[in-house]
């Protein structure tokens, strides 16, 4: 009787126990820090939890429960069995799945497997070790849809960024850049004329990662800002572990990526007599008798021109090796209180044109503390300091890559190094001799911030954050440069721009019954922008040994103004994840700015998404072939508010007369201007096969922009010559394809690749005044067209019989394709348009063993550049600037069929603005190549470092393309960037650079 | 789980968020003033006709541009463009593209003038300390605009069309703007009626600033044109009587000055700090401020001087090319004279002899006054075209070439008076945005 009742209690306490068995635990990641909010699933149950502030979990499976799944965004999945044990210390590691990737998407960050946005992201190997100045020229190819040009060949170049197409005519087109979560000044505060790339002061080798938001959902939480898409950076920071340090050492150089044929002394003096020759044949009056030769005389220094004595080629001048130094060092470490990074860098770059180059230093801290449980604090704070010499704007006479029109039978110097001063046009060896141009740009950013956790699921944030970016110009130009005729001139400029951002926002996150997922994110971000500009120029100087401003003896100009902006916002997120298959997730910012017209202060932006794992289905699960498959959609709209800062105000402002004031109106008024507003819709398919050796994605996007900003031209008689109007509605729309594939994959040797296709159309559908056309200079934006349409009239090459230039009439009707020799009778039209339809991008990286190769084609179709020079540089000898060799092809006599005109000096034959100099500038170029090796463990054992890597890297190594000119990606500096013109722009640098990359 | 406590910091944070900030949105420009503002005041009236002066002499028009494209236009043997920009090039060989920018520049600056001078006129009411005052910038603002409409009358009117027509200034740009053409008898009755209201209202002199005689010598200038000889020889009389203007002792004096001459009835003022000077940008060399000389003077001029003239030796060479340049625009920062007194003379002569009178003085003694002031000696008799002759040789390089000969009816570079080749092309950016416009013949 005892013995059956004891056996009864320990069975009935057996089963009790193995009922009710609780365990619990930590979970942690393999270098021992705890990981928050980890879910814990008992795998065949609904029964899980989340981890708490310490990493620590309770738990109480059912009887029979084999297997949980322990999970983390970040991390691979971990299956544990289920033992006897009651305690478990379950460490996770770090994923290297590309659908298990962190994802910065604006006020936090998710895994790219739960994205129902469309959001390129680039890490730091995929940006690593490019030599170029500029972080942006290192994602160049990598990302779809996003197309990175640089303007020309000088060091300090803008860069142009265009997410899926241009998205805005007049407005600003540049994406948002936001580093850490503060949004940067993006302002070029050159006063030459050509741009200053004001983010040139950010080195590459401080970012960690860069993600681009591409579509409404993903960007709509930066509202009025978002319409061009957003790129968020996110520096590096310190990792729990002993302190690492890194060096990285690397030195290349450079040269331009083609030069352009032109003529030598010998064809020159061919080409220019016969052109007299010609002209005085006709009788047209000019030139007269010996007035050619005077002018060569002149020209070439009473030297001997008939036998070609100076044979100058003045691309020697133009162009030199240039080089590229770069030495960046990290230190960074932590513990589980506080983790830190500290860097700094150096670079040193000697640009491909005589004149140019840059040095820049910066330094960047990234610190953070945990004081307890709750209370996470941090700072981040950037310095930099960079320092340009530059040369005039491509507009400017005294620009270097003018110098390819000087006569060859000048000789560049005299015998006793001085500049020669009779070319044809200045000499701008004297600008360079005798005149200097530096411009110091120097930055701060930074943000403080701190995180309190009221829960594990609830948390705080405030961020306060601050750039500002400072800019200083001297110039000097001598008494024997160009055009001086005051003893020399001085200018002076400072530029200084401060940006306040504090947001605060409150994240919820948390996990229900371990089936639903709900992340809210609601918060406010309010922003102030001060920008104070003044300028000073003098001129009469004792000597040029004198070259600041206090020795000028009159001060002739000077110049101090004041302004701003501020931004108002409020947004809030929510997603919802259902069995980690099907997500919802919806977005809604509101903003207000001072930038808007007093009737249309504020705005609303609001988006929303939508995403289903189909894998995880269970008809799919396990699929031996389709290893993942993801639909997503979204839609939102988002605003664009780069639109100036008063442009809807009526404004005077003051003008001297004899140094009396007065003032003058210098823009027409309009409340109702606002921001510009974009809906977008995207629809994506994410797939991924064999395990996910293949995968990719396929997304259609649809943008529509409407009240597009537009300083729409006004008759000039009306004594205004444009207005800013929001008109018009423009759509893009396109598709982006994807593709990776591990193609080998086996111990010691493996290759992937990378592909990104993407095709944008873009088209207007509606201009304001019933739709009429808006013609500036040779664009035209006409409903049905594209944007900034190349419109000119169309040149039909040269008459036999004559040699004069012929253009087709393009009247309607059956004499369309008449010819005239008048180009006032041909009518113009659509030509081509400045952006290209199809842009690629591929990469592949082989690894075998310790050696690795990366490289990345890049390439683009579709756009044509209208080179702005060719009425001067290949213009048949219509003057005496220096032709291209094509010219030697000229009409000479009746029956030559040619597309040069008859050369005749000074009478505009074949001059005008026509498709004679638009060229299509499609291409493909080796965008990067890097070459590794690791040193082998053995060696580093011995020395005592941790990885090692000497590598080769290459920029713009080659370049495939018919086109003619420079470069097909160099568009002219001043003056709009958007009308595809080119005017003796620069080409681009390639570069060959060594480097060696220690850490220890 | 959310608490109350939660909750209540999340909601006093957004009424902080709500209430902060509002009104710092609202950020007003530095350096600018609203429209509204700049009518409402008298004292932001004489401002805007300040302004009205500025804009006139820009560089496209009064700064040089204008003069140099009329001379272009008219210069026959007498210089050669050797410059390489190509719009002034086109106008030198006559074969001017209507995008050609120095046309549109100037079309645009000179109705931004006259919209400024109306926007002047409009407002009149608010000027109320006196009504000398109120009768003086109402005059200085009806010379600037007929100023402007009589160029733009005489360069790109084609028979009797003329150019549109703005009587009243423009501050609202969302109306519709487009404008036809008005006839070229219209823009000369408001030329005339402009000119003859400031020479009523304007002071004798009023420094700078356009005075009652600068308004009669332009009427002059304007009577001459037309043809109306009668009325230019009042005009000019009254000037060359009652002024107080005399010519400059030598040749040299009346110009590349910093202050006006005693010759100058109105000049446009250049300093080192403000205004524009095209004229030195083309005709000097680079020592002293120009593009080494674009336009070169060639041995016909220099040959039509006799004896001790010294207009046939008022040249220098130019240090890069040594060409023979105008010695008329070394000065950088000189004013830019609009009338001399001699061309008053010139007038008063020419009209005197067309209409067999001598107000004032004999045809012949105002030419010898002309000619002993630069040293050449007297003649003995005078005709009409030794009176256009003594023009070319007295105002060349001054914006007359092509006027005169279009108005006398002669030919130049093989082109009639009345050859379309020598009126400017409506710009193509009017073209392009009214369309009401037409274009001139023979252009496209």
């Amino acid at each position: 009787m005892k013995r059956s009742l004891l056996t009864v209690f320990l069975l009935f306490a057996a089963v009790c126990i193995y009922a009710q068995q609780t365990i619990r635990g930590t979970v942690k990641d393999e270098t021992g820090e705890p990981l928050i909010g980890a879910t814990l699933m008992v795998v065949g149950t609904t029964v899980g939890t989340v981890t708490d502030v310490d990493g620590n979990f309770t738990l109480s499976p059912p009887a029979n429960s084999k297997t949980l799944l322990v999970t983390y965004t970040g991390f691979s999945n971990k299956e544990t069995p289920l033992t006897n044990a009651t305690v478990y210390e379950i460490a996770l590691a770090e994923s290297s799945s590309l659908l298990d990737e962190v994802v910065v998407i604006g006020y936090g960050s998710t895994s790219k497997r739960f994205l129902t946005d469309n959001v390129a992201k680039l890490s730091a190997d995929d940006i690593g070790r490019v030599p170029v100045s500029n972080f942006q020229s290192t994602f160049a190819g990598k990302a779809a849809g996003v197309r990175v040009t640089q303007v020309n060949g000088k060091v300090e170049a803008g860069i142009v960024v265009r997410v899926r197409g241009a998205a805005s005519i007049s407005a600003g087109s540049d994406p948002l850049y936001v580093l850490d979560g503060v949004p940067l000044v993006n302002d070029n505060e050159s006063t030459n004329g050509a741009p200053v790339n004001p983010l040139l002061s950010l080195s590459p080798s401080e970012i960690e990662s860069i993600d681009i938001l591409k579509d409404a959902s993903s960007a709509a939480i930066y509202g009025a800002r978002g319409a061009n898409g957003v790129v968020l950076i996110t520096t590096k920071r310190g990792k729990i572990g002993k302190a690492r340090m890194s060096l990285n050492i690397s030195h290349g150089t450079s040269t331009p990526t083609n030069v352009v044929e032109w003529l030598n002394a010998e064809e020159y003096v061919e080409l220019i007599t016969e052109a007299s020759d010609n002209a005085i044949g006709l009788g047209l009056g000019f030139p007269s008798p010996g007035f050619v030769e005077g002018r060569l005389d002149r020209y070439s220094n009473g030297t001997d021109w008939r036998n070609a004595e100076v044979d100058t080629d003045w691309t020697d001048q133009v162009f030199r090796d240039g080089s590229q130094t770069d030495v960046n060092f990290s230190v960074s470490g932590g513990d589980q209180k506080t983790i830190y990074y500290f860097g700094g860098a150096y670079n040193d770059t000697k640009g491909i044109i005589n004149g140019n180059g840059l040095d820049r230093k910066s330094a960047r801290t990234n610190i953070k503390h945990n004081f307890n449980a709750k209370i996470t604090a941090g700072l981040n704070l950037g310095f930099s300091s960079t320092s340009i010499d530059r040369v005039a704007n491509d507009n400017s006479f005294v620009t270097p890559l003018q110098a390819i029109a000087q006569a060859p039978i000048s000789p560049a110097r005299l015998e006793n190094g001085d500049p020669f001063v009779n070319t044809v046009y200045p000499n701008f060896l004297l600008q360079q001799d005798f005149g200097s141009y530096v411009t110091k740009l120097r930055r701060l950013t930074g943000k403080a911030y701190a995180e309190y956790r009221f829960l594990p699921s609830l948390k705080f944030n405030t961020d306060f954050g601050y750039d500002m970016s400072y800019q200083t110009e001297e110039q000097f130009s001598g008494s024997r440069t160009p055009f001086n005729s005051t003893n020399g001139t001085a200018f002076n400029s400072n530029a200084i721009q401060e940006n306040y951002v504090w947001a605060n926002y409150v994240t919820f996150d948390r996990t229900f019954g371990a089936l639903h997922n709900l992340n809210v994110v609601a918060g406010t971000e309010f922003t102030e922008a001060t920008r104070q500009f003044n300028s000073v120029t003098g001129t009469e100087f004792p000597s040029d040994d004198f070259q600041t401003i206090n020795s000028a003896a009159e001060i002739t100009a000077g110049s101090g103004n004041l302004t701003a902006y501020n931004f108002m916002s409020f947004f809030a997120r929510a997603q919802y994840v259902f069995n980690e298959r099907y997500f919802v997730k919806a977005s809604i910012r509101r903003d207000g700015s001072s930038r808007f017209g007093s009737n249309r202060r504020y705005g609303t932006f609001p988006a929303a998404s939508a995403g289903w794992i189909v894998s995880q289905e269970n008809f799919l699960n396990n699929n031996p072939t389709l290893s993942f498959l993801k639909l997503r959609v979204s839609y939102g709209q988002l605003g664009n508010s780069e639109i100036g800062n008063f442009p809807s105000l009526f404004l005077f402002q003051g003008v001297s007369y004899n140094q009396r004031p007065g003032i003058q109106p210098t823009q027409p008024g309009n409340n109702d201007l606002t921001w510009e507003t974009s809906t977008q819709l995207d629809l994506g398919v994410e797939f991924g096969l064999f395990d996910n050796r293949i995968s990719g994605e396929i997304d259609y996007y649809n943008k529509d922009t409407e009240g597009l900003l537009f300083s729409v031209p006004l008759p000039g008689s009306s004594g205004a010559t444009s207005i800013n109007r929001n008109i018009g509605l423009l759509n893009n729309q396109g598709v982006e394809i994807i593709l990776n594939a591990d193609i080998i994959s086996s111990k010691g040797l493996t290759w992937n690749t990378s592909m990104n296709v993407s095709r944008n159309v873009n088209e207007i559908q509606s201009l304001p005044n019933e739709d009429s056309d808006i013609i500036s200079g040779q664009n035209i934006n006409r409903v049905g067209q594209q944007v900034s349409a190349f419109y000119m009239p169309e040149y039909a090459g040269v008459d036999p019989a004559n040699g004069d230039a012929l253009y087709f009439i393009n009247s309607e009707g059956d004499d369309a394709r008449t010819t005239t020799n008048s180009i006032g009778e041909a009518n113009r039209i659509v030509a081509g348009n400045p952006f290209p339809d199809w842009t690629a991008g591929l990469t592949n990286t082989i690894t075998y063993k310790a050696v690795s190769l990366s490289f990345t084609f890049q390439g683009e179709w579709g756009a044509s550049i209208y080179n702005g020079g060719g009425r001067f540089q290949s213009a048949n000898a219509d003057w005496f600037d220096n032709q291209t060799v094509d010219q030697l092809n000229r009409w000479q006599n009746p029956g030559d069929i040619t597309m040069v005109p008859q050369a005749r000096l000074g009478d505009g034959n074949g001059v005008g603005n026509s498709t004679r100099w638009l060229e299509r500038a499609d291409f493909i170029r080796l965008r990067n190549l890097t070459l590794s090796y690791d040193l082998p463990s053995s060696v580093l054992e011995k020395v005592g470092l941790d990885k090692t890597q000497f590598y080769l890297a290459g920029v713009n190594l080659l370049t495939f393309t018919d086109f003619t000119g420079y470069d097909p990606e160099a568009r002219a500096d001043s003056g709009s960037l958007s009308n595809g013109q080119s005017f003796y722009s620069a080409p681009a640098a390639k570069t060959i650079s060594f480097g060696i990359n220690i850490n220890f | 789980m959310i608490t109350k406590y939660n909750y209540l910091f999340f909601l006093s944070l957004a009424v902080l968020a709500f209430t902060s900030c509002d009104d710092k949105l609202n950020i007003l420009p530095a350096q600018s003033i609203a429209g509204e503002v700049a009518f409402s005041t008298e004292a932001n009236i004489q401002n805007i006709l300040i302004g009205t002066y500025s804009e006139a002499g820009e560089d496209e028009s009064y700064g040089g541009q204008l003069q140099i494209m009329a001379d272009l236009l008219g210069k026959g043997d007498y210089v050669t463009w050797v410059g390489t920009f190509l719009d002034p090039r086109q106008v030198a060989n006559k074969n001017m593209l209507t995008d050609n920018s120095f046309v549109g520049g100037y079309w645009n600056n000179a109705y931004a003038t006259i919209n400024q001078a109306n926007l002047v006129l409009d407002n009149l009411d608010v000027v109320t300390s006196s009504s000398e005052e109120r009768d003086r910038i109402e005059g200085e603002a009806r010379f600037l605009r007929g100023l402007s409409y009589f160029d733009l009358a005489r360069h790109f009117s084609s028979g009797d069309t003329g150019v549109p027509l703005r009587a009243t200034g423009i501050s609202d740009y969302s109306v519709d703007l487009s404008s036809g053409r008005a006839s070229t008898t219209e823009i000369y009755d408001l030329v005339i009626s402009d000119l003859q209201r400031a020479a009523a209202v304007l002071p004798g002199s009023n420094g700078i600033f356009a005075d009652q005689y600068a308004a009669e010598a332009l009427l002059a200038r304007v009577y001459l044109h037309q043809g109306n000889y009668p009325a230019a020889r009042d005009a000019a009389d009254v000037v060359i009587m009652n002024s107080g203007a005399a010519l400059t002792p030598t040749f040299a004096e009346a110009f590349n000055n910093d202050e006006n001459s005693s010759e100058d009835i109105f000049a446009f003022q250049v300093t080192s700090q403000d205004g524009a000077n095209d004229l030195i940008i083309h005709y000097a060399d680079e020592g002293n401020g120009g593009r080494g000389g674009d336009i070169e003077i060639n041995d016909s001029y220099a040959s039509i001087f006799e004896g001790d003239d010294e207009r046939g030796s008022f040249f220098v060479a130019s240090r890069q090319t040594d060409a023979r340049l105008t010695a008329k625009y070394t000065n950088q920062f000189g004013n830019i004279p609009l009338i001399r007194l001699a061309e008053m003379y010139l007038i008063r002569a020419e009209a005197n002899l067309r209409e067999s009178t001598s107000v004032g003085a004999t045809p012949l003694a105002d030419i010898n006054t002309i000619r002993n002031r630069s040293g050449a000696s007297s003649l003995d008799e005078v005709d009409v075209d030794g009176i256009l002759l003594e023009r070319v040789k007295e105002l060349a390089f001054e914006g007359f070439l092509i006027h005169d000969i279009r108005r006398t009816g002669g030919s130049v570079d093989g082109f009639n008076a009345d050859a379309n080749e020598l009126v400017f092309p409506i710009p193509l950016s009017e073209m392009d945005t009214n369309p009401l416009m037409s274009q001139n013949p023979g252009y496209n």
